[in-house]
């Protein structure tokens, strides 16, 4: 066993794991945390996207003994009771989601985005969303949404959408 | 060339919602938004619109409880050995070793089963083989432990004598009488449709231009985010309830009920929030084996498939060979269409008789055809087994026809438009199975496409590609 110290969503957290045990498992079955998912256990669909030390990460990839002392943040940390990000916002508006597994991870990852790049253009959305896989909407409400998102961070106007 | 209809031009921007109006630069935005329920009956102007999702909020905020994301106390975590193997006897399966490790509080084999077969028409799948191994992705064993990891392990110790069989692999060759049943001492050939209308044979007669054509897709796995998963309890009242990712959950208790051998009033199926199902999550997989664990071992058992399980041992889309022939005149009108689909059913039947027959009546396309002939047949094979999967058989006709028409048309010198302008479904028009349609907008939706997308006909400055 293992002991780690780390600070999830603004909190010190710590666990005694088995060295094996990644961030992911750690989160979800020490920490109670489930809103990052298991999808593939192999980093390839990004369910399981957190943000560690502000980069998006596969936490399924990553071992407990990888984070210690380390900031993470996950989709619960995203909001509170009262409030909803603006990304959470949007996707819910523009049904960015449909089944919904995908979900945490993909706001996740666009929240590192628009930390870095207040402004991105749909290109730079497209390769921030590459390591998350949808199979029910398809990407293009959520790059919606996030642009949309951008906008209310910017104190913009959001603009307006073209139909079908 | 028929007379093209009138295209109905709709709006290109979608009035903006209040939602969309500048807000104040206050990263976070306050609970509650009003949602809007329109009455019983009312109208409501979806068409054009976008739509939100009752769920979607709790989705965003990743507070949505799919099984995975469900504890019980004591709960176990169970895995399930895999044969790894596509045909063969089992001679015996040793589980003692896996039994005696710390952690493993329960294994259970095919022979634990009460009534070991289940499927939505045909009942030939195991729950978890016993006998035989009819593909790779069979289970044999299920393990319960503490953790998963200890589970993981423990399929490791179990060992499983077999003795192999030659698989059969090609539908092709499972079609042909002499080739051995996978089921023996039935047929390989386990569902058979044929569509018949006019005389195809004499079409051809009259044709200008007879076109054949072979075409094939292959196997596709849904790949729903969350993999399959199901929690069961069984209570000391002899009363069982399964959380389960099933879209069809009252098949589900029927084929709970039938495997386990109680009565469906002692079964509760809870229906979770699904994470993609795409005809996939249809019947039961691993539920009755554990069932069965939670009866052993009293406590709750988790199931949840690996990656690579989803993709061995749950359903699939038919991979389907289908040939085509095809009469037509010197201007393109198709005159008679002979067919024939040879199904891929893989180890078990599953969905297969729905996906036969909705590929046999959509196999001609959206065509008026007077003369056909469509026969299709579904065999088994030593693979993964093949079902549900959106569309039922009707993508991949889809992919013949439409290759196949634009053949004829390069062949012809005709513009791919223009043929199926010629020969698309108009109002009224009768179905392979003189199904009387309404609503057909075949021709409309293929102008309006064409204008989109700026199609000017291959040789007149269009790329020919179709898009």
């Amino acid at each position: 066993m293992v002991n780690v110290t780390l600070k999830v969503n603004g909190e010190t957290r710590s666990a005694s794991v088995p060295p094996e045990t990644t961030l992911l498992r750690l989160l979800r079955d020490q920490f109670n945390l489930t809103g990052a998912k298991l999808g593939c256990d192999v980093g390839d669909c990004g369910a399981c996207t957190v943000i560690v030390d502000s980069k998006p990460v596969n936490s399924c990839l990553m071992l407990v003994g990888q984070v210690e002392g380390r900031e993470v943040l996950t989709i619960e940390g995203l909001a509170n009771a009262d409030h909803l990000h603006p990304l959470q916002k949007l996707f819910e508006h523009f049904g960015s989601l449909q089944c919904g597994f995908c979900g945490p991870g993909v706001i996740i990852s666009a929240k590192a985005l628009l930390d870095e790049n207040p402004d991105p253009s749909t290109e730079e959305i497209r390769d921030a969303l590459g390591g998350n896989l949808c199979r029910c909407t398809g990407y293009t409400k959520m790059i919606e949404a996030i642009k949309g998102a951008s906008c209310i961070l910017r104190g913009e106007e959001v603009p307006a959408v073209k139909s079908a | 060339m028929t007379e093209r209809p009138k295209v109905i031009e709709k709006p290109d921007v979608l009035e903006q919602p209040d939602i969309l109006k500048p807000q104040p630069p206050a990263p976070l935005v306050t609970f509650p938004i009003e949602v809007v329920v329109p009455e019983v009956r009312q109208q409501t102007p979806a068409v054009g619109q976008r739509a939100t999702r009752a769920d979607g909020r709790l989705h965003g905020l990743g507070q949505t409880k799919y099984i995975d994301d469900m504890y019980f106390p004591n709960m176990l975590f169970a895995k399930i050995k895999r044969a790894g193997i596509a045909s063969a006897h089992i001679k015996s399966i040793d589980t003692k070793e896996a039994e005696a490790m710390p952690g493993v509080i329960a294994v259970i084999t095919g022979r634990d089963i009460p009534c070991n077969s289940f499927g939505p028409s045909l009942k030939d799948q195991p729950v978890l083989a016993d006998k035989r191994v009819f593909h790779a992705g069979d289970g044999v064993a299920a393990v319960a432990a503490v953790t998963e990891q200890i589970a993981t392990e423990a399929l490791e110790k179990i060992k499983v004598e077999y003795e192999p069989i030659t698989p059969v692999l090609d539908p092709l060759e499972s079609l042909k009488l002499e080739t051995p049943g996978v089921h023996a001492p039935s047929s390989n050939i386990y569902g058979h449709k044929v569509i018949k209308k006019g005389d195809v044979e004499k079409a051809f007669a009259e044709s200008d231009r007879v076109f054949e054509g072979t075409f094939r897709t292959q196997m596709v796995e849904h790949v729903p985010l969350e993999p399959y998963a199901c929690i069961a309890q069984w209570d000391a009242n002899g009363r069982v309830t399964v959380y389960s990712t099933l879209g069809r959950i009252t098949l589900g208790r029927a084929d709970v009920a039938r495997t386990l051998g109680i009565p469906m009033s002692r079964i509760r199926i809870v229906a979770t929030v699904v994470g993609g199902n795409f005809g996939g999550k249809n019947e039961i997989r691993a539920e009755p084996a554990m069932a069965l664990l939670s009866k052993k071992t009293g406590r709750p058992v988790k199931c949840v498939f690996t990656r690579a399980e989803e993709f061995t041992s749950s359903t699939t889309r038919h991979p389907l060979i289908m040939d085509y022939k095809t009469g037509v005149t010197k201007q393109g009108k198709i005159l008679g269409r002979k067919i024939r689909l040879v199904l891929d059913g893989g180890a078990y039947c599953s969905w297969s008789e729905t996906t036969l027959g909705k590929a046999c009546i959509l196999s001609a396309g959206p065509y008026n055809i007077e003369n056909l002939y469509a026969e299709a047949f579904v065999v088994y094979t030593n693979k993964t087994m093949t079902g549900a999967m959106r569309g039922f058989g009707a993508p991949q006709v889809c992919f013949a026809y439409e290759s196949h028409m634009d053949d004829i048309a390069k062949a012809l010198g005709i513009d791919p438009l223009e043929i199926r302008l010629l020969n698309a479904f108009d109002e009224g028009s009768l179905s392979p199975t003189s199904q009387k349609l309404h609503s057909v907008v075949v021709k409309e939706s293929l102008l309006r496409a064409a204008k989109r997308f700026g199609w000017n006909g291959i040789g007149n400055g269009g790329n020919g590609n179709g898009a």
